[in-house]
């Protein structure tokens, strides 16, 4: 048996979602046990499954440091500052 | 890979400030063990519950409540199926080793499914009551549950006894406004549904309860089910049936429903798989998980095959 991970979409809106998962012997089999576990009410009209030994999963530790790079964003103060104090001699 | 934490006061500090955790942390083995076997007795009850409903497909009453009590039964055994798997990833057992220690007798589920369901009426009951209890608590836990893939599986499941209530809810006002032998039907029901359902919701939590402190479930018992009995014994009482408890009143201050003192017996009974209708209903299941064999021996043929 191998796990599979679903992922649902409703056309025209928003990116696949993970929905869940499920077990089953092979692709066709766990297309009908997807259909008929995930979307039995219209969750969805698009799906995507996903063998999970196939997906690449990335460790925190090599994630996580992009959280930490302030030049890549910018917040704007400087501008604003400018702005009000524009603003003030009006 | 996935977090880890210093010690159980650190891990309890991460949950206490809404911290959600996933199946790749190093959850401290408690943790496991507990959210484990929360989930197991969830996905076990949903799995006999949704036998008992299969039961009733060929004996309810019409075409249309036929299909319904088929789309109910497909939405249980679905959630035992969302369930199991979540709660193989914990890595605690395979979603086969859950299934053959339920069917083997070693498994525990919901006290409201160890007893049986005599006539079309207790279906009813069952929808109506119990179904809504189920959704009382599981929105509860869905609401602040601290494992992460468990409160997610849930939004679908909440959403989907939603639509169980509400056709219980329906099939209710059937019995509700029908002749006198449905309403004496569906008297009989509440007289052996009441007091089960009452119970589902657990005895009182215990102030050291690991399943609060770590935001597993985050509503105590009783609270949640006063909650069930303000809504429902105004709801029934309303309908003119009466519950069968004679020092159910309403205080005169409050306005509140307090109901007479709950006997556990029945309940502490059920968690042994001891109660009235437990043997059956475990040898059933289990006889069809032998009679069902031979697919997934040709399901595992053709993964072999695959392989
Ligand atoms: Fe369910
Ligand atoms: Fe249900």
């Amino acid at each position: 048996m191998n796990v599979y991970e679903v992922f649902l979409k409703k056309a025209g809106k928003e990116e696949f979602r993970h929905a869940g998962s499920l077990e089953a012997a092979d692709d066709e089999l766990a297309l009908v046990l997807a259909r008929e576990t995930y979307a039995r009410r219209a969750e969805g009209d698009q799906m995507w499954l996903v063998e999970r030994r196939h997906i690449v999963v990335a460790d925190e530790d090599y994630v996580a440091p992009n959280a930490d790079k302030p030049h890549r964003h910018n917040d704007g103060v400087r501008v604003a500052e400018r702005r009000r104090a524009g603003s003030d001699r009006a | 890979m996935g977090r880890s934490w210093g010690s159980v006061a650190e891990f309890e500090g991460f949950l206490d400030a809404g911290g959600i955790v996933e199946p790749v942390d190093a959850m401290p083995d408690e943790y496991r063990q507990h959210v484990f076997r929360f989930i197991e007795l969830h996905a076990n009850s949903e799995l006999m519950g949704g036998l008992t409903e299969r039961d009733w497909i060929p004996k309810a009453p019409g075409l249309r409540r036929k299909l319904a009590v088929l789309a109910k039964t497909q939405d249980e055994i679905g959630h035992a199926h969302l369930l199991y798997m979540v709660a193989a990833d914990l890595g605690v057992k395979t979603r086969v080793e859950m299934l053959e220690d339920l069917f083997a007798n070693r498994g525990r589920f919901h006290n409201v499914f160890h007893y049986q369901a005599v006539t079309w009426a207790d279906q009813v009951a069952i929808a109506y009551l119990v179904d809504a209890a189920a959704l009382i608590s599981q929105q509860a836990v869905f609401k602040n549950c601290s494992y992460g893939p468990y409160k997610r599986i849930l939004r679908r499941i909440v959403a989907e006894e939603g639509f169980h209530m509400r056709h219980g809810e329906e099939m209710l006002l059937v019995f509700a406004e029908g002749t006198a032998v449905q309403r004496e039907m569906f008297q009989a029901a509440l007289d052996r549904w009441w007091w089960p359902t009452l119970h589902m919701f657990g005895p009182p939590s215990k102030p050291d309860d690991a399943l609060l402190r770590w935001h597993i479930k985050s509503e105590r018992n009783e609270d949640l089910r006063d909650k069930w009995v303000q809504k429902y014994a105004t709801l029934l009482t309303g309908y003119g049936f009466v519950p069968p408890d004679p020092d159910l009143r309403r205080d005169p201050e409050s306005g509140r429903w307090v109901t007479g003192e709950i006997d556990w017996a029945p309940l502490k009974a059920t968690f042994a798989n001891l109660g009235p209708d437990s043997a059956r209903r475990v040898a059933d299941a289990a006889r069809h998980w032998n009679e069902t064999r031979w697919v997934r021996e040709a399901l595992e043929s053709v993964a072999r095959r695959a392989a």
